[in-house]
């Protein structure tokens, strides 16, 4: 792995958050020890049970947080605050519901201080990339969920940024919408050619979207494995859910996932063996 | 299709103004000239008033003490707000007294305005300004700070320093508010003029009403009420314009 190629580098990065109540300072870690490169080109999913940090990983990379030790490096530099140099997906959109779909879509490239007409242009090339060239002057609310992110994807890519960071950006899809929005994704990324940490609570999106799976576990964080995904691409042009890859890497995937939560107070109505459940003494 | 649905509502409104005039005249024959005129004794009046020039002139001079003591209100209410919402240790610290400045009578710093500002032009404006400022600071602190942190999040993600987020997000959110603030406080205005003009030297459309009231003229005194009337009405049902227009974006308008 040519250093060149590395686009994003995690070194050994850890994270406590602190809870406050009081004067009683409750730490609470997030990540431990926790490494990850991502080179030029590559997608990369993280998968793993609520609260294993993966938003937290995502957080850092992009610089929106910093690490309490460990580095964070972006193209080789360090200590990068947030901006143009990733382009970030919401889980919730996040669009500015007073600004039309062309605004918000420039809206980060008037952060960065572009010219008007240049960022026109800008804006409008990528809302052809996503398809909505004709809703520009359209407010969000006036979109479906699906559109809407879609605007939230251009918004990222408008900046040409090195790196797309997607915080579970299509959890709040319906299921439909949702695979139509991975296909969209694999398209626009296979095009782009740009390296994206996707972060997703499906192991079907994972497999479907991902060159590599970054297993985490939880309290803390950590990485559990890493598994590649070998199936080829474009994966939408057959039954990939029919491949034995694609159904064994899901089966030991959600295996994994399922012993990592078994001890949790919120998973306890799993009925296991050993416990004595008062199944059936009422 | 009934009767009702025939008629529109402006059908409506003028069916129940003229009903409203009709009872206003008939209660006027057994109450007499002098504690209540006849709507026919009104209009006359009202034509002889603007005839002579006394309600212009005296419409011009209240108008100036509305609109000096407004945009003051304005200028300083939007700017405290601001400042209180976009810095939460200023916030917390004067929510307390702007609120319990809210709750008290402002007639009663009135002797205290006079005291400092004395009976002329600039002791009105003051008293306009303390009665308008109050709903325009609180609606204000309350945008600002009601504010979707996610989208304050998702603008720092792009880069946006702290001048930005003010200028892109934070006032942009707060508009609405802003607006509501400046509903209230026009409202709060008008009633501030009519108090200075009536417990300061006497002057405008108040100096008429205590002049008319006084002397017995009823059928005069109608006339600068209405100009009153038509004042807030017009200046409210403007910003009621303006308010929708702000709010197309929003699915849920917040009614204060």
């Amino acid at each position: 792995m040519s250093s060149s190629l590395l686009k994003i580098d995690v070194r050994h990065v850890s994270k406590t958050f602190h809870r406050r109540r009081g004067k009683i300072d409750s730490p609470v870690p997030a990540l431990r020890d926790v490494s990850l490169q991502v080179t030029a080109g590559e997608f990369v999913c993280l998968v793993g049970p609520s609260g294993c940090g993966k938003t937290t990983l995502l957080r850092l990379i992009h610089g929106l947080l910093e690490p309490d030790s460990g580095d964070v490096l972006i193209d080789g530099h360090l200590g990068i605050a947030p901006g143009p140099h990733a382009g970030f997906v919401f889980q919730s959109f996040r669009l500015l519901p007073w600004r039309t779909v062309l605004d918000n879509v420039e809206f980060p490239l008037q952060i960065q201080g572009m010219a008007r007409a240049q960022r026109l242009t800008r804006a409008r090339d990528y809302l052809r990339l996503v398809g909505l060239e004709d809703f520009e002057r359209n407010y969000p609310h006036e979109l479906s969920g699906g559109m809407q992110q879609r605007v939230g994807l251009a918004r990222a890519l408008a900046l040409e940024p090195r790196i797309l960071l997607m915080d579970e950006p299509f959890a709040a899809l319906d299921a439909q919408t949702r695979e139509f929005m991975q296909i969209e994704l694999s398209r626009i990324w296979a095009q782009l050619g740009i390296a994206v940490v996707f972060v997703t609570h499906s192991l079907d999106e994972a497999l479907f979207l991902g060159d590599r799976i970054l297993l985490m576990g939880p309290r803390p964080g950590t990485v559990e494995e890493v598994l590649p995904v070998e199936l080829p691409r474009p994966r939408s042009d057959y039954d990939f859910r029919a491949t034995p890859q694609f159904l064994e890497r899901r089966a030991y995937l959600w295996q994994r996932i399922r012993s990592m939560v078994a001890d949790q107070p919120e998973f306890r109505f799993f009925p296991r063996g050993e416990t004595s459940a008062p199944v059936g003494r009422l | 299709m009934s009767a009702f649905g025939r008629v529109s509502i402006v059908g409506w409104r003028v069916i129940a103004l003229l009903i409203f005039l009709v009872v206003w005249h008939l209660a006027s024959i057994p109450a007499g000239k002098l504690l209540l005129p006849s709507p026919l004794d009104v209009v006359p009046a009202f034509i002889d008033e603007v005839r002579s020039g006394q309600l212009l002139a005296a419409t011009l001079s209240s108008l100036q003490v509305f609109i000096l003591g407004y945009a003051l209100a304005i200028a300083t209410g939007v700017a405290l707000g601001v400042l209180m919402g976009g810095m939460p240790r200023v916030g917390e610290t004067l929510e307390i007294y702007v609120n319990a400045l809210n709750a008290t009578p402002r007639v009663a710093f009135i002797p205290f305005i006079i005291l400092w500002f004395g009976l002329g032009t600039p002791a009105k404006i003051v008293v306009v300004w303390f009665q308008a400022v109050m709903p325009i600071v609180i609606n204000t602190y309350a945008g600002v700070q009601n504010t979707d942190p996610d989208l304050l999040e998702a603008a720092r993600s792009f880069g946006a320093r702290r001048g930005q987020m003010f200028r892109y997000i934070m006032l942009p959110a707060a508009l609405p508010y802003i607006v509501t603030g400046l509903r209230l406080g026009g409202a709060n205005a008008m009633v501030g003029t009519v108090i200075a003009e009536l417990y300061t030297a006497l002057s405008g459309l108040g100096y008429l009403i205590a002049q008319f009231g006084g002397t017995f003229q009823t059928a005069k005194y109608f006339g600068p009420v209405l100009v009153l009337a038509a004042m807030g009405m017009i200046i409210s049902q403007s910003l009621k314009i303006f308010e929708r227009r702000l709010a197309r974006w929003k699915s849920t308008r917040t009614e204060v």
